[in-house]
């Protein structure tokens, strides 16, 4: 048998076993967002523009993660909404930076294992690269958007906070705790993920200059830079957006 | 409010414009030459098409610069440069822009060639705004996590370079050995060094290693029937070890952020309400788990899947077959993904599990 499916099979049997009948929602989550990713990955190899295919089907694994799995209609609206803005802030910025920086296509350390090929195949690698940096933060911000959409919900229901200003002073609270773990799996997700890379580097003797401007390193810095800024962006939208709402239904003048 | 946030505002800006005029004349500290285009010729273009009817344009341009340090400061170069359109390995130069070049000595005429483009500024200036950005929303609490994550960053550095300069056979060893520094540290810095924190350790720990001996005993079995480790990108030590210390590394933020999740929210159930009995604790964690499963593991997914996509487009167009890209291209990424994903499974049940029998047993 396969050592991927033997593993895969493994996954959903435990996820199961630790989550019963919600386990098995998530699995089917994973699998349908895998699906999406291909999709993808066909769609730009096939001359989609790159940067619509990704804004289509991330939106579409954003109401995924956020809807599959969450009960809750107020909470997962709010930080839906609180991504899908986040998502337009990011493609604003990295639009332009990606430019300046030009990191995209394939680096001088990958040029071995690309040597077979004929790298000029008619695609625009500046917006390849701009879908794939958006995409692979997307997890991230629809994680900590839930997290801190609920654990507000959970003050607000107890009573805790009474004025816009105490609810700001818990949501931030929340955000830290969840932000402090995201960026640790950020930082070994990414950084981790891409061990051989820091090997073949430190086996160059590389010099702080090639950290500072080499492609692949700028562009694995700027990968964890983005995701940071995405998922401080999300806690600080999902907060006020939440105080937004609350204070609307507070107050019966508006209503 | 408004009059702090504004202030704020002028501090971000001011850092980033005394950052980009400092990184932009910052020549002199490299030893490497760096170029200063000043004028860029455009010369002809040519369409170019491969075997598989992929149609690309290519430019040539004559780029004309000014030296900004080493002993040729200030004189003049040109060099020639072909760009395609696509961009998958040449830059289209422009004025204004810095690139590093070596020069070459070439009948008593010096020479440049292209190296690498210069990107300090802007990853100085992106990095500025992150941390701005942190202490507006977080305040000074948010610039302090950052600081875990530069110790982690150095630390791995360290070890890296460790491994690189013992070069022994069975390197895994030292991944290992360092997920367990890497996992105290960041617990200590989180936490705190208590009783939650041997807790949560333990539940890293087991859920970790049961996650990779499950995995290594299914690749045995299988026999690695469909995997290509050699297709791991820039191996330049054992494949399969290498990849499984990649792996090792790269599931461990996740399972700590489910353990960390689940073993504090069942020490904060116990302190608000001391009379919880055992299987009341280990239900919640559960419970936690639950919610927390799914959003963890498809950050992972996207994190190790999306980063294959640049290779994997480039296997599509040059017509690979559908099973011949995926292996080589994306199944290590998934497979990633996959182990993560059985770590954060068995941390869910272990975590649950050890805490409540730590409160149990602290009540006893």
């Amino acid at each position: 048998m396969n050592t991927i499916m033997a593993l895969i099979i493994i996954l959903a049997l435990l996820m199961i076993l630790s989550g019963g009948r919600r386990g098995l929602s998530a699995f089917f989550t994973l699998i349908v967002n895998f699906g999406l990713l291909f999709l993808t990955v066909i769609l730009i190899a096939g001359g989609f523009p790159p940067v619509f295919v990704m804004m289509f089907t991330g939106i579409s694994i954003l109401a995924i993660i956020i809807y599959v799995g969450n009960n809750n209609e107020s909470q997962t609206n709010t930080a839906f909404i609180s991504t899908l803005l986040v998502l337009a802030v990011m493609i604003l910025l990295i639009i332009p930076m990606n430019y300046l920086m030009q990191i995209y296509g394939f680096s001088n350390e990958q040029s071995e294992e690309i040597e077979a090929f004929n790298v000029a195949i008619g695609v625009n690698f500046a917006s390849i690269a701009i879908a794939t940096t958006i995409l692979s933060t997307l997890g991230a911000i629809a994680e900590a958007a839930i997290a801190v959409a609920s654990g507000m919900e959970e003050i607000i229901e107890q009573g805790a906070a009474k004025t816009a200003q105490e609810l700001r002073t818990s949501g931030r609270n929340i955000g830290l705790q969840i932000m402090g773990m995201t960026f640790n799996t950020l930082f070994f997700g990414m950084f981790g993920g891409n061990l051989a890379l820091f090997i073949l580097i430190s086996k160059l003797d590389a010099s702080f200059g090639y950290y500072a401007n080499s492609k692949i390193f700028a562009s694995e810095t700027m990968l964890v830079i983005y995701a940071a800024i995405s998922v401080v962006l999300v806690i600080w939208v999902t907060i006020e957006i939440t105080v937004f709402k609350t204070n609307k239904g507070n107050n019966p003048k508006k209503s | 409010m408004k009059k702090k946030l504004f202030f704020e505002c002028i501090i971000l800006l001011l850092g980033a414009i005394i950052i980009f005029i400092v990184s932009t004349h910052d020549a002199f500290l490299y030893k490497q030459s760096i170029l200063q285009v000043t004028r860029v010729e455009q010369g002809k273009t040519f369409k170019s098409s491969d075997e598989y009817g992929n149609h690309d344009k290519k430019t040539d341009q004559t780029v004309y610069g000014i030296l900004l340090n080493s002993k040729k400061k200030g004189e003049k170069f040109k060099f020639q440069n072909t760009y395609t359109a696509s961009g998958g390995l040449s830059q289209k130069y422009q004025k204004g822009q810095q690139l590093f070049v070596t020069l070459n000595h070439d009948n008593g005429k010096f020479e440049v060639t292209p190296l690498n483009y210069k990107r300090d500024t802007y990853l100085f200036m992106m990095c500025w705004i992150m941390v701005c950005l942190l202490f507006m929303v977080m305040k000074i609490d948010g610039v302090r996590t950052i600081i875990s994550v530069l110790i982690n960053f150095v630390l791995f550095l360290i070890i890296v370079q460790l491994d690189v300069s013992w070069n022994i056979t069975n390197f895994f060893i030292i991944f290992a050995v360092s997920a367990i520094i890497f996992t105290a540290i960041t617990l200590a810095i989180i936490v705190g060094i208590n009783r939650q924190f041997v807790v949560t350790f333990a539940a890293i720990f087991s859920g970790t290693a049961l996650a990779l001996l499950i995995s290594v005993g299914v690749m045995w079995l299988t026999q690695d029937n469909g995997m290509h480790y050699e297709a791991l990108d820039f191996a330049t030590q054992q494949p399969k070890q290498l990849f499984l210390s990649a792996t090792l590394i790269g599931l461990l933020g996740t399972v700590m952020d489910a353990a960390t999740d689940i073993v504090s929210t069942l020490f904060e159930l116990k302190r608000s309400q001391p009379e919880v009995s055992f299987q009341q604790l280990y239900r919640s964690g559960r419970e936690v788990g639950k919610d927390i499963m799914g959003p963890l593991i498809n950050v992972l997914l996207l994190i190790f899947f999306a980063e294959t996509f640049t290779m994997a487009v480039l296997y599509f167009r040059t017509k690979n077959t559908i099973g011949y890209t995926f292996s080589w291209t994306m199944s290590l990424g998934l497979l990633q993904a996959v182990i993560s994903g059985i770590g954060i499974a068995l941390v869910i049940p272990a975590a649950s599990l050890f805490a409540a029998w730590s409160l149990e047993r602290s009540r006893a």
